[in-house]
């Protein structure tokens, strides 16, 4: 599998109803309310009484603008919060910019370190609400299967409960893990997920714990080091032998920048080389692997002041066929599909990041929803 | 071309070496706990160096004769970047190094400098150790771990560099740091592979603590080297941190200018790894995308062997360019050859 | 074209309207005795400019020394958070004119006078790269009248 485009084989007869935007990251999000009404009555208990365990990121690090959201994303619906209403999120995003396809990465279940069988019950509460409130509301969304990952075998059951069901085209874990993401303990979910088909999207958030260079005071340092933690794990998933193990597997990096891409693959491949006795899993050069096996979703894509140079890192990490247009709705930081991406990529590439390297990676169908 | 190198390094073998430097209770203390030091094993293992110069005869032979006419040699030793919890030795091991490198080595020859190090775990004891030897002309900055507790522009860590700047001395953030602490902002890693490639993400989440806290606001003079990570990630890591600053720079309202700007005027890297691409477009592409002539300052690293993709960028610069890399920006940060 | 936005009785100072004139959306503010319309068109990506906070500018001297200065007077698109000076329309986020080391404090709100750095905007601050389209609005007759 090359890192070039790939486009999908079948033609469509109207070209007026030809796919030409599908957005990677969008995020729904239930409040707990919404979610407690798919637990079952012992774990729902567990919730009111003892709440949800972990603290938030964002009470770590608070969102310095808009409390992280755009300030027009608040349905000022009783008891709804920003992601909460398919209605703003069709009106707002499917309608405003005529997306075709927009992937829900729901993050709600993310950092949940509760007990076990309440982390499953509470992630399978998240893929229910996907599916009656906004799957079935307009045929424009996707869903990605959130799954209880510090635990793969029930995460394991849940993707397996989820895989017949199309609409659900990725298995959503976080960046930031209790182990890094190249460890063996991850492998069954990247398994589960390669068996039925899915890529597995790792969406930046998580159980975030800034070792290396210690806590960090502000968000904005937070914000920036979203990239770093990817590189980090991207570096993992490589050096950990994931690929060899699982030749199938595809990964979507998201919400972490792409331009860092192209040093990391440099550096990697110098350092794999001479050092070839301590990674001996590894057959060939890491940037084989990234070639082969990782995608990467665009917002917040980078804005250098020469345009020209993100096309540069794009070409260096070889990304053409990688990247996949997100707005990252409704986030403050969300790229609109109108202005986001510069002039300079030029039409091709364009495309190839707003619909057909998704519509490949996907398997999306490439007409339009009526 | 006259050329300075900016990090080779130097260790005592022993503890031994160390012993004229530390008073009684601490040769006992080292005696019986059985300390030995490592040489930082974790991060340089026999597979990838030898190594470092013990003595200045070691290091006379292997860096100081030779092609390159250095100078002057930048020596680092990073011997104390062990896990020391216990401040008092963490302190004492700190000072010993640095009478160390002193007397077995800057005293020798003319053409060295060093870095001064410090306690890691004690702000007040860094203190204390700069304002002893940091009047030393020879001392010419202060030597970090790139791994830290806290990331290095907190304003606990912000007298070290005041005391820095008042000896005119630079900081220095050397790859590597505490062995026990996880290594990356994921957790433990299982090879060397994400160890080596690892300090680079670290030094990146260092510029972004120096910048955001201020510290170039409050200290306009000070410039710190980056020495060991890597710099082929700096154009990308600017351009997201300019574009995230623009949305929330209220967080930190005492930045009066882009981070990039900050970035381009207090910080330096040193050459060694490169980790460079060997096709001349994409070289030049990344020539275009950071100011190399600027901000690149030479360094073998020896003993450490990274490759020498180096050769190929330089190749690239003008004559010019090529001096500033190998001389001048080094000459002028360091305050050398005047 | 003049458009009659509301009686002024009935438009408080701390208020905004927004509404449509000849197909452009326009917010029209009121802080305290004076009006302002902008267009509710942020030139970065084309945000609802005018649903977005006003805020007061934050100034530091020094690493942690922050405070607000005194008048409410930039709009912050609601969604990347660019900032615009509700009487110029330009754009300011952060970046400071060198060699400054300090701050007035207390800025006066007022119109334009006429010259290079309008009444309003912080006169130390380097613009940004924006520049949001305004308009005029005064008071005729008890009501606020928008001049599009």
């Amino acid at each position: 599998m090359s890192s070039q485009v790939e486009t999908r084989p079948e033609v469509v007869a109207d070209p007026a109803r030809a796919v030409e935007l599908v957005d990677c990251d969008v995020h729904a999000q239930a409040t707990e309310a919404m979610l407690a009404a798919y637990l079952s009555p012992g774990a729902r208990r567990m919730l009111e009484r003892y709440g949800r365990r972990t603290p938030r990121i964002t009470e770590w690090y608070p969102r310095a603008r808009h409390s992280g959201m755009r300030v027009d994303a608040w349905p000022g619906k009783p008891g709804h919060i920003w992601g909460s209403d398919p209605e703003l999120t069709r009106e707002q995003l499917l309608d405003e910019f005529d997306v075709d396809y927009a992937v829900l990465e729901v993050l709600s279940g993310q950092d949940c370190h509760d007990h076990p069988y309440f982390a499953a019950e509470w992630n399978s509460a998240v893929n229910d609400w996907q599916l009656e409130e906004l799957l079935s509301f307009d045929a424009r969304f996707r869903g990605t299967i959130a799954v209880p990952h510090e635990y793969p075998e029930l995460a394991v059951a849940e993707i397996e409960r989820r895989a017949a069901d199309e609409r659900f085209v990725a298995v959503l874990m976080p960046a930031s893990t209790a182990e890094q993401l190249g460890e063996p303990k991850y492998w069954p979910i990247y398994k589960a997920a390669t068996a039925c088909g899915r890529p597995v999207a790792f969406h930046t958030g998580g159980y975030v714990d800034h070792r290396g260079a210690g806590y960090p005071s502000f968000y904005l340092e937070y914000h920036v080091g979203n990239g770093i933690v990817m590189q980090s794990q991207l570096t993992s998933m490589v050096a950990g032998g994931v690929f060899e193990e699982i030749p199938g597997l595809r990964v979507v990096l998201t919400e972490c920048g792409v331009a860092w891409a192209a040093a990391l693959r440099w550096s990697l491949d110098a350092a794999w080389e001479p050092m070839r006795e301590d990674h001996p899993r590894l057959q060939r050069r890491p940037s084989e692997y990234i070639d082969e096996h990782v995608w990467f979703t665009t917002q917040p894509i980078e804005e250098p002041d020469n345009p020209e140079h993100l096309v540069y890192t794009i070409e260096q990490a070889r990304l053409s066929g990688r990247l996949l247009f997100a707005t990252d709705y409704p986030h403050w930081d969300f790229d609109s599909p109108r202005q986001a991406l510069p002039r300079a990529l030029g039409p091709e590439l364009r495309r190839a990041i707003l619909c057909e390297n998704a519509l490949a990676l996907y398997r999306l169908p490439r007409e339009r929803v009526v | 071309m006259d050329t300075i190198d900016c990090d080779v390094h130097c260790a005592p073998a022993s503890y031994d070496a160390l012993f004229p430097y530390l008073s009684d209770y601490w040769r006992q203390y080292i005696t019986e706990a059985g300390i030995r030091l490592t040489g930082l094993a974790h991060a340089y293992p026999r597979a990838v160096a030898a190594p470092a110069p013990s003595s200045y005869a070691e290091l006379a032979s292997e860096v100081l004769v030779g092609e390159a006419q250095f100078r002057f040699v930048i020596l680092n030793c990073v011997t104390g970047f062990e896990t020391h919890r216990n401040p008092y030795f963490a302190a004492a091991v700190a000072s010993a190094i640095n009478d160390w490198v002193h007397e077995e080595m800057l005293a020798r020859d003319d053409r060295l400098r060093a870095s001064l190090v410090v306690s890691t775990v004690s702000t007040d004891d860094a203190v204390a150790e700069i304002e002893r030897v940091g009047e030393d002309p020879r001392f010419v900055q202060v030597l970090l771990p790139v791994r830290s507790d806290l990331p290095w522009g907190h304003k606990v860590n912000q007298p070290i560099f005041a005391a820095a700047r008042e000896r005119g001395l630079q900081v220095g953030l050397h790859a590597w740091g505490r062995a026990g602490k996880a290594p990356t902002p994921s957790g433990f890693t299982t090879t060397y592979l994400e160890d080596y490639v690892g300090n680079q993400p670290i030094a990146q989440a260092q510029v972004l603590s120096f910048v955001s806290e201020g510290v170039f606001e409050r200290f306009p003079e000070l410039r710190v080297v980056v020495s060991e990570c890597g710099f082929a990630w700096l154009a990308p890591l600017l351009w997201r941190f300019d574009k995230d600053w623009k949305g929330v720079w209220r967080e930190v309202p005492w930045l009066k200018r882009r981070p990039s700007e900050y970035v381009r005027d207090h910080f330096r890297f040193t050459t060694a790894p490169a980790h460079l691409p060997s096709d001349p477009v994409t070289l030049g592409q990344l020539l275009e995308m950071m100011d190399a002539a600027g901000m690149l300052m030479y360094a073998s690293d020896h003993p450490h062997v990274h490759g020498n993709s180096l050769s190929l960028l330089l190749d690239q610069l003008s004559d010019e360019d090529r001096q500033r890399v190998m001389w001048e920006n080094a000459a002028g940060l360091y305050e050398l050859g005047k | 074209m003049r458009v009659v936005v509301a009686p002024l009785r009935s438009f408080p100072s701390g208020e905004r309207r927004i509404i449509e004139v000849g197909g452009r959306s326009i917010g029209v503010f009121r802080v305290g005795e004076n009006f302002y319309g902008i267009r509710n068109r942020c030139p970065h990506q084309g945000g609802p400019l005018c649903l977005g906070h006003l805020l007061g500018d934050a100034v530091a001297d020094a690493p942690g020394d922050a405070r607000l200065s005194a008048d409410p007077l930039r709009i912050a698109c609601p969604w990347h958070g660019w900032e615009y000076d509700l009487d110029s329309g330009q754009s300011f986020m952060g970046m400071v004119a060198p060699g400054v080391r300090s701050y007035g404090v207390g800025l006066s709100p007022g119109r334009s006078l006429g010259s290079e750095v309008r009444a309003g905007a912080p006169a130390k601050r380097v613009p940004g790269p924006y520049v949001a389209e305004t308009f005029d609005v005064n008071v005729e007759d008890e009501y606020v009248v928008l001049h599009a």
